[in-house]
Parts: structure tokens; sequence; C-alpha cells
């Protein structure tokens, strides 16, 4: 009985799943990746989930609707500062299977924005919209930082406003040491009690990413 | 129907204007769709090269086209320092493209930035000049940059990279003595302590009196860490003969690579290794290995690219028409040097970086390109050598049988290089211009070096193909002078030079502040003068104080006019 009730509490509390225990979380596919900033920390993002042999479908500047088409991405198209990416293996998850998680890159880019026609209150808007339909979809948000502490900022500036946009509302926060070197990271999870992962490079993901998706 | 066509016409005519009319924004997204970080819609800076045999004066010669738009233009002058044993150098990233709060960089960048890393320090760094990157140094060593981008995995934006190129550059100038030794110098510390951050696929042209060596650097990926005990950078340098001249485009530049070949080629051991480790490279091809082919493929040509990619064809098309060179053909087969069919000047050189790609097949002025004005800064299907997004132009001279102090010149004009004027720098001075140290995009400056050639440009482009006869005339009197003036110099400076280079180096100093002084000042005055002489698109004769009634509008322009209000009015 003991045992079916922990169960049961935690099936409701983790509702959407993800748990730190070590260093780790659990996180299910299929795997939506993105940025929340338009740097290219997404790049990296993307090339972890591929040395981790985890198959992601990939918008650098998605809309809701984009991720509510799940899988595919309704077939969008990569153009002008605007690009879309779909390996996620079809066999596994038909077109328009909902993503179970969603992992954002927070790094601010004015270039990348820029290219991309946004401007910063764009861009935050934006996020702010995406964040706010995976929360009411009970989808995984997992926020990552690892430009480091040169792409941190004062209070305000474009980089934290990105992280202010994902970080509070994240259900998993990845972010290297030196991204973390003022505290700012663990104020956040120890606030919102997601986990925080602190990790000392970019490589240092790919086995996070590979326990989290079980691969 | 009849109207609809008409409309539809009038629409194409106004759209092509329109897209014409644009400057291209540099931008750091891929917009090809392919897997590289650079395609032909964000090149900027263009790197010409000539060999000592190659010119007039038997000088070296190397440009960088600071062609940004956003990036900070303000020089510096690092002085040469002894350092105790257990010294360390801070190591920054120092973002290229980004407008630092006026003066806010270099000091940020040089010596009071934080930072969490630092390298062993050598006992002697070396003086140098600076702009955005390290320019020339007291050896007569010196740096001309662009970029040309990798593929995108290679990209490291992470912070496991600790050198960017702008640090790289830095490096290279404070502890070399020579080009190949800076060229090795700089391969080892990237390798060592990872390369990357604000940059990807870069090259350098590092010259001295002697050698002109490319040097092309990439990344190794995000995953890179210096815990693997793996290479954090990826380099190849190849040398660029002494009688040839050579051009960097944002283009990879160097193919085949023999490394057994230490005169003419240097790079890392695992250049090739690492090219299969990534799929770049597949020795079961049966082709041998290119560097270029395997780290940063361009497939267009001058043609193929609508004259987007057309600079190398361009430029060395200028130096050697004799060689009936193809824009047609991809740029990757189209030479890595040519001989030029003259010896080419300082004076040349200052002029290919102004090249519009006038009377080419990518004229930006032919037809009604360029406005009613011929303005060739309209038209942005030809990418030219000289565009107005340019910060400034280093043009670094490096003269053998001199003191370096006084053989090395850093030429520097600020702004689009067609309207502005070339200011010589020696190597062996102690400051910049203080002019040179000041001033940003958001703020007009009267103070600013930069600010007074974009006054004399603004003015110009109202009018275009009047004003920029009288900026001709002002570039002939004050740079053609400038250039006049050098043997003089070099013989006033090396009689100095004799008795104490101290004394040398001030007297050089004090032409060189007083010359920029001078020019700049001209600068702000010729753009005084265009304004009320073009002023109300008019033409007014100050001396004569009378308004002529000429028509300033070109031809074709007119013609067109006449045309577009025939089909509205049918």
């Amino acid at each position: 009985m003991k045992k079916t009730l922990i169960l049961v509490l935690a099936l409701a509390g983790l509702a959407v799943a993800a748990s730190a225990q070590g260093g780790t979380f659990k996180a299910s596919l299929p795997v939506f990746t993105t940025s929340a900033g338009q740097s290219n920390d997404v790049n990296t993002v993307n090339i972890v989930m591929e040395e981790a042999e985890i198959k992601y479908d990939y918008c650098d500047v998605p809309t809701v609707e984009m991720i509510q088409a799940g899988v595919g991405l309704a077939g969008k198209k990569s153009g002008e500062g605007f690009h879309v990416e779909s390996t996620t293996d079809p066999t596994k998850f038909p077109t328009g299977t909902a993503f179970k998680t969603v992992v954002f890159a927070i790094g601010a880019s004015l270039k990348g924005m820029g290219a991309s026609g946004l401007t910063v209150d764009a861009e935050e808007a934006r996020v702010k919209s995406l964040i706010a339909y995976c929360k009411k979809n009970k989808i995984l948000v997992v926020a990552i930082h690892v430009g480091g502490e040169a792409t941190r900022g004062a209070a305000g500036s474009d980089n934290e406003r990105m992280i202010d946009a994902v970080a509070p509302d994240a259900d998993v926060l990845i972010v290297t040491k030196d991204s973390n070197k003022d505290g700012r990271f663990t104020k956040i999870a120890d606030k919102t009690k997601a986990p925080l992962i602190q990790i000392d490079y970019a490589l240092g993901l790919v086995d996070i990413m590979k326990t989290a998706f079980g691969v | 129907m009849k109207f609809d066509f008409r409309r539809a016409v009038i629409g194409l005519l106004a759209a092509a204007v329109i897209a014409g009319a644009g400057l291209t924004v540099f931008s750091q997204k891929d917009v090809s769709g392919d897997d590289l970080t650079l395609g032909p819609d964000r090149e900027s800076c263009t790197v010409i090269m000539v060999g000592k045999a190659a010119s007039t004066d038997g000088s070296t010669m190397t440009t960088h086209t600071c062609d940004c738009g956003v990036c900070d233009w303000t020089f510096g002058h690092v002085p040469a320092a002894d350092h105790k044993p257990g010294s360390v150098r801070k190591i920054y990233h120092i973002n290229q493209y980004v407008t630092f709060k006026e003066g806010t960089k270099w000091p940020y960048a040089l010596t009071k930035g934080d930072t969490g890393f630092s390298i062993p320090e050598v006992p002697r760094t070396y003086a140098y000049h600076h702009g955005m990157f390290g320019y020339m140094n007291e050896n007569q060593v010196a740096i001309s940059e662009s970029t040309i981008g990798t593929v995108r995995k290679l990209v490291n934006n992470t912070p496991s990279a600790r050198i960017d190129l702008t640090m790289l550059s830095l490096l290279g100038m404070e502890r070399s003595r020579t080009a190949r030794e800076c060229v090795e110098i700089m391969g080892s510390l990237a390798e060592k302590y990872g390369y990357g951050f604000d940059d990807d696929g870069e090259f350098f042209a590092v010259s001295d009196p002697n050698e002109v060596w490319m040097f092309e650097i990439m990344p190794v990926g995000p995953l890179w860490a210096p815990e693997t005990g793996k290479p954090g950078a990826v380099w190849c340098a190849e040398r660029v003969p002494d009688d040839q001249f050579a051009v960097c485009p944002n283009e990879s530049r160097i193919g085949e690579v023999n490394l057994a070949d230490k005169d003419h080629f240097l790079g890392s051991a695992h250049m090739v290794s690492f090219a299969v480790e990534q799929k770049l490279y597949d020795p079961a091809s049966g082709q041998p290995f290119s560097w270029k082919r395997a780290y940063s493929p361009v497939a267009d040509s001058a043609m193929s690219s609508g004259g987007r990619r057309s600079r190398l064809w361009r430029l060395l098309d200028l130096v050697a028409p004799s060689l009936k060179l193809d824009p047609n053909t991809p740029n990757m087969d189209q030479p890595f040097s040519v001989k030029p069919d003259k010896l080419i000047s300082v004076q040349d050189v200052m002029n290919l970086t102004r090249d519009k790609s006038y009377g080419s097949i990518f004229d930006p002025v032919s037809g009604i390109r360029g406005g009613p004005f011929q303005n060739p800064n309209y038209y942005s299907g030809t990418r030219k050598v000289s565009v107005a997004n340019s910060e400034y132009t280093s043009l670094v001279q490096c003269r053998g049988g001199l003191p370096n102090a006084i053989g090395g010149i850093l030429w520097v004009v600020f702004g689009d290089q067609a309207t502005a004027c070339y200011m010589p720098l020696y190597a062996g001075i102690t400051a910049v211009p203080k002019s040179f140290t000041v001033g940003d995009h958001y703020e007009l400056n009267r103070a600013s070096a930069r600010w007074a050639s974009d006054y004399v440009d603004f003015h110009t482009q109202v009018v275009y193909n009047q004003a920029i006869k009288d900026v001709q005339k002002a570039q002939l009197e004050y740079e053609s002078a400038a250039v006049q003036a050098v043997p003089e110099t070099d013989k006033a400076a090396l009689a100095l030079y004799a008795k104490s280079p101290a004394k040398a180096a001030e007297y050089l100093t004090k032409t060189c502040l007083a010359q920029a002084d001078k020019i700049v000042a001209a600068w702000w005055d010729l753009g005084d003068r265009l304004l009320v002489k073009y002023n109300h698109m008019g033409f007014y004769d100050p001396e004569k104080r009378v308004r002529e009634h000429v028509s300033l509008y070109d031809s074709t322009w007119q013609k067109a006019v006449k045309m577009v209000d025939t089909w509205i009015e049918k």
C-alpha cells in the first residue's frame, strides 16, 4: 500500500517526468530542440544529441503551432533565417506524434536574432509563448546554458532576459559551471526546485542526455 | 488584363530597385540551407596578398578590408614589455562583431577585463599596432584577416575554446619575430588551448618583409575539452610564392597540402586524420586530400553566384588580365595565386581595395542599377571589394633592407575606401593618432577619424557621380602625397636611427600623427564643401557664388523614368 501510494504521488507530482538523481534526469522521446535567444549554442545541443545518438526535431525559431504539430513540424522547410530539421525516426514516432521533451539552448545573439528578423522583445515573447505551451501540455522543458560566463550579462541584458524567459519554468536546468559562477542558476533552481546539473564542458552533456533518454 | 500587365511590369521594376537598393546586412545564420557557417550573403572581409617579387618596391603587402557595419573600429598601440618568470598572460574572449561603447574595448581586452583563464607569459612581448586584430608588430610581422567559415559541426562556441581569433592575433603579434614563427605560434596555441568561442573558420594572411603565408584555422567542434587530450584546433598554412598575387574573399584558399615541404606548408599533424574522423574526407574516394574541400567547401563561381562571389575572380583578373580567367570557373578551381602582368605598387593595392567592379560583367552601375546618380552602393547583387559597410581597411606593407621600425608601414583608411584617404603608421611609432582611438557607430564624434570619413561618404552618396570626382581630387592631393612622402620620411628616419632608434621612433610618431591629423581635418573640410556644393541636389559654386543649372542625372536613368512613365500612361 505504501509503495502504491508513493508511486501515485510520484506520478502526480512529477507529471513532467523529471527527476534529478546525482546529476541525471529522465526524459522521454520524441524530443524537440530549439534556441532561446538565437545564439549558436543550439548547434552545440544538436551536436550533443547526435553524439548521444538521440534523434530529434529542431527549429531555431519555431511557433507554438509547430510544436503543437509534433514530429515532422508540420512539414515546415528551412528558409532565410529559419532552420528546420527532423531526424526523429518516423517508424518509432510517426509524423504528428506529440513531443514529450523540449530542449531550449539559452543564449542571446543580436546577430542571430537579426538574421531571423527578431528583436529581443519579439524573441522573449516568442520563447515565453513556447514555454507556456509546454507547461500547459506537460511537456518536459530542459533548459541548457553552455555559453559560459562570457555569454552572461548584467540584469536586464539580452542574455539575462533569455534566462528569465526560460529558466524559472524549466523542469531541468543544465549549465556549465562557468555559466553559473554568480550562482544565478542555483538561485533559480532553489526557488523552483528544478534539478540543476552542472558540467565542466559541453562534452559532459553527452552522457547526461544518453542517460536521460535511456539510449 | 492590360492594366494588370502594366502594374506587374512597374511592380517588377520597383521590386528590382528596392531589392537592389538594400545593402547586404551581415548575418550570422546560414541562409543557403547547406551545412556551412558562411554563405555568400554574409561574406565580409577581403584579403589581398602581394609577394615581395610581385611588388614595385620589393615589399610584401596584404590588406584587411574590415567589412562589418556593427564592429569596433578603434586602433591602438601596445608597447613592448618584459615579463618576470612565472608571469601569466590573461586570455580574453573578444567578439569581433560587437560595437563596444566608445573607448571601452581595448582597455578591457588588453589589461582590465576579468578573465578566468591565463597562459604562461613569454619573457618579452613585442610592440604592435592593432585595430580589430593585431596588424603589425615591431618586427614587421603583419596580419590581415578574412572569415572563411567551416562545416557547422566543427563550430565550438563553448568556453572550452579558450582562444578566439582576435586573441590569437594579439598573441601572434606579441610573440613572433617572423611570419613563419607567427603562424606556428598561433597554430600551436590554438591546438593547446582550444580555438573558437566567438569565431569559427578563419583566415589570416601573415607576412614579413620576406614571406607571405596564408594561415587557415578551424575549431574542432563543441565537444572538445582539454581533458580529451586531443588538439583543440586544426590549421594549415601555405606560403604565397614571392612573385605572386593572391586573394582571400571569405573563402578557403588552400588545396592540396604537403606538410613534408616545410618551405611552403605548415599545419596540424592531424589535419587529414581529423577530416577522416569527421567524415569530411574519404581516402577511399581516390581523391587527394584537399584542405579547403574538406573543411570549408564552396561550390560557387563568380557567375553562378550572380556576382556574390565575384571578388576572387575580379581581383585576379584585374592584376593578371592576360590569363583570361573565366568567371564561370568554380572559385575552388581558380588558381591559388597568379603572377601579375605588371608589378604592383602600394597605390595599386589601395586602388584595388576601392574596386567597385566597374566595367566588369558585374558592374553595379550598368543600366539603372546605380540610380539617378550612378551610385555603386545601391546594387547589392555584386559583392564588390569596396563596400559601404567597411569599418576600415588596413594595408600592411613590410619592406626589407630597412630597420623594422622604418620598414613596416600600416596604412589605414576608415569607412568606404572609395571616399576616404589612406594614412600611414610606421611600425616604429609609439602611439597612434588620437582620432583613430575614438568613436562608435551610434554617436557622431567630431574627434574621430572614422566619422570624418563617414562625413565625406555620407555627402558623396547624395549626388554620387559628381561628388566622387571631388573626393578623388582630394585623394590625389592627400593620399598620393602621403605615398610620395615615404622615401623622404624613410631618409630622415634612417639618419636619426643611425644615431638613436628612439629618436627615429619619436620622429616617425610625430610625422605620422601630424599627417593623420592633417588628413582628418581635410576630410571634415571636404565633407563641409560637399554639403554646400550639392545642397538640395544642386550645384553650388562657392567661388563664383552661383548655382549652376546643370543636369546631374544619369541619362540612362532619365530614359528609364520616361519609359516607366509611358507604361503608366498606357
